[in-house]
């Protein structure tokens, strides 16, 4: 599937969020490194997937109907073996029948469980009068408690992108401190750009949150993405 | 391709009249006053207005014409404009208000009118509910205020663009009273037609525009990437202040991520901006500090401030206000200090900045000066020179003048009363900024020192 037409797939049905592995397919199309991961319909073919992929592994549920998976008890973490998913996989389907009767379940995502980085956030806004904006921030407190972030219009150039990473207050923590080796600059600068092209090429998405993206000393990988279009999101250029 | 809004050969006003107080007598006046080629006044209830022919429309011009400055009621509107069309006028300055900005459906409807007229006969507008175009070098002046009420600044190389007409009228009234230039002023009220972007694009190619001032409230949906290009280019080649002021209508879409909910308005603003290289002011004092500096400095080749004072206290709040900004006062390097030392009594301190205590007079400044602006390691050079102080008679003031053919960024710094007002005028009228906070002298300085560096780096980061 090309970019085009998972979104047209997501708008025909109505559906204005895409779901997790439509919008970690999209970010791959556009080079975007994420965790590896799969998706299943059933608990069986969920633990299929994460032999494939390697323990241990994160469970989440995928449905049109959720927007706060944890919200539902919708994510379980750490993952060591196939009987763990496939329990994993059980006890999602009872909590959201639970805490939201009625919602869809289309199955589930099975995601390499990472190890601990820097976590950054990466996100596209599709404003009105300037067309696709990126953000760039560390996760956690840093974009929530403190909105140290910045922006840049697209298209956004890899030596702005660059720019933006020393923008931030909290910039000195891409630097390493303590027994933290540097983060990887280059990975993240690229992420960056290729969102920006992405926002470029497709008019109907409005919004993306790539959050959060483990940094590590080598690469970065996306944990999670949200991804939001519509057709009323089209702007000149 | 404005051309004919700052220059017309020929100008109509429709809505003459000869009754005092009327928008339509002073706009005439203004022409009448100020105007070198062709007016005529348009109503069908006079023969003559104002000792000029008066005409009942347009169409009945005999001669060519230009541009129609149109204030009559909005309903009229669409006819003049049609007038103006047959005739085959190129620009219309619609100062009429009741259009859009009624809310109403009726003045919405009257403003599609008003566009769809001047498309088919392709006549660019400016307005409607407008002040129009000040122009001081060829005379239009469509601003409907009195001279007694709204003083016109000189003749000068600073081009204001302001969404807000009110806003306009009262920073040129200002910048008269404080002898600041004016070459443009334009006010574009609903800007059916033209907006800022054509507005700078123009204004990047005017020779007497050196520095541009534009006050926004917002840009049109889907006009931000021309905006953001144009601007870029502008800023290549002369400096924009920019102040932001209001919020632009968002379209219906919930902020459904994160990143939409953190990329307000007026966040998005400034870094379009940025991206730009435009200079913002972020309050009102900005505004004309950064156009005051901008407009009357020479670029700074790099971040090296000297400060020269006779008060102490003084020398140190603008020493950390300046450092605060971003530039440097550098310790005095050996040899100067030593040139310095020579020169200066002993109780003199000759590390930057450099203190000539209270006891100065204005040849130990003068000393100092002769020493500092020729040196290659010396970027800026700002002046504290209060005048309590017994020994300053002025003679520095003169001096600072003549100095200019150093081509340094000169700034000063006078506080105090009467004859602080006095030298302050002298200098300004000289091309000279003073101030009398250190902090917004160091803003200002800093927004050169920025600007600086947009040119030096041709515009691009």
């Amino acid at each position: 599937m090309n970019a085009g037409s998972i979104i047209e797939a997501a708008l025909r049905e109505g559906r204005s969020k895409l779901l997790e592995h439509e919008a970690m397919r999209l970010m791959e199309l556009y080079g975007i490194k994420v965790a590896d991961y799969g998706f299943a319909e059933t608990g069986r073919k969920a633990r299929e997937v994460a032999d494939k992929i390697g323990y241990p592994v994160v469970v989440k549920v995928v449905s049109p109907d959720i927007s706060h998976k944890t919200d539902v008890g919708g994510v379980v973490l750490g993952l060591k073996s196939g009987e763990e998913v496939e329990r994993a996989c059980e006890a999602i389907t009872k909590n959201v029948k639970e805490r939201q009767p009625g919602a869809r379940l289309t199955g589930f995502l099975v995601q390499k469980m990472m190890p601990p980085g820097v976590e950054v956030i990466i996100g596209a806004t599709r404003d009105q009068v300037f067309g696709p904006v990126i953000m760039f921030g560390l996760g956690g407190i840093f974009v929530e408690v403190l909105k140290d972030v910045t922006f840049r219009v697209a298209p956004v150039s890899y030596q702005e992108a660059i720019e933006m990473l020393g923008e931030i207050k909290a910039s000195r923590i891409l630097e390493g401190y303590r027994s933290q080796p540097p983060v990887d600059k280059e990975a993240i600068a690229g992420m960056i750009v290729s969102l920006s092209k992405l926002m470029e090429d497709n008019p109907y998405i409005i919004s993306v949150d790539l959050n959060p993206i483990i940094a590590y000393s080598r690469g970065a990988v996306v944990v999670d993405a949200r991804v939001i279009v519509s057709r009323a999101g089209v702007v000149n250029r | 391709m404005l051309e004919f809004f700052f220059n017309p050969s020929s100008v109509a006003v429709v809505g003459a009249t000869p009754k005092e107080g009327k928008v339509g007598r002073v706009i005439l006046e203004n022409f009448k006053n100020k105007f070198k080629g062709e007016i005529y006044p348009v109503n069908p209830h006079y023969q003559e207005i104002l000792g000029l022919k008066a005409y009942a429309s347009v169409q009945e011009i005999p001669g060519r014409v230009d541009l129609v400055v149109i204030a009559t009621p909005a309903r009229t509107v669409p006819g003049v404009l049609e007038d103006a069309g047959v005739k085959g006028v190129k620009g219309a300055i619609i100062i009429s208000g009741g259009f859009r900005e009624t809310g109403t459906q009726e003045g919405a409807m009257l403003e599609d009118e008003v566009k769809r007229v001047a498309a088919k006969h392709g006549i660019r507008v400016i307005g409607p509910n407008c002040i129009g175009v000040l122009d001081n070098w060829s005379g239009v002046d469509t601003f409907f205020l009195p001279e007694d009420k709204m003083k016109r600044p000189p003749k000068g190389y600073v081009s204001v663009i302001s969404q807000s007409g009110a806003f306009a009228s009262a920073l040129l009234d200002w910048m008269a009273h404080h002898g600041y230039g004016l070459s443009k002023a334009i006010s574009f009220g609903n800007k059916i037609d033209v907006d800022e972007v054509e507005l700078l694009n123009y204004l990047v190619e005017d020779p007497t525009t050196n520095v541009i001032f534009l006050y926004l409230e917002g840009v049109r949906e889907g006009r931000g990437r021309d905006f953001i290009d144009t601007a870029r280019k502008v800023s290549r080649v002369k400096p924009v202040v920019v102040y932001k002021a209001g919020k632009t209508k968002r379209g219906g879409i919930a902020a459904a991520s994160h990143t939409a909910a953190l990329a307000g308005d007026y966040t998005l603003y400034t870094t379009v901006f940025k991206q730009s290289r435009l200079l913002e002011a972020v309050s009102f004092d900005e505004i004309m500090d950064l156009v005051k500096v901008l407009s009357t400095q020479p670029l700074m080749k790099g971040r090296r401030v000297y400060i020269v004072t006779d008060a102490g206290g003084v020398g140190v709040m603008l020493t950390d206000a300046i450092e605060l900004n971003g530039l440097e006062v550098p310790e005095t390097p050996a040899d100067l200090k030593e040139r310095l030392r020579s020169v200066l009594p002993p109780h003199c301190i000759v590390e930057n900045p450099i203190d000539l205590t209270g006891d100065t007079d204005d040849q130990r400044f003068m000393t100092v000066l002769n020493e500092l602006l020729p040196r290659n390691d010396v970027d800026a050079v700002v002046v504290v020179a209060l005048p309590q102080v017994p020994g300053l008679r002025g003679e520095l003031f003169e001096y600072l003048v003549t100095a200019k053919r150093y081509g340094k960024p000169m700034l000063v710094v006078l506080i105090g009363g009467g004859l602080t007002l006095e030298y302050k005028k002298f200098l300004e009228e000289n091309g000279i900024p003073v101030f009398e906070s250190p902090e917004r002298l160091a803003r200002a300085l800093s927004a050169l020192y920025t600007y600086s560096r947009i040119r030096m780096q041709g515009g691009v980061s």
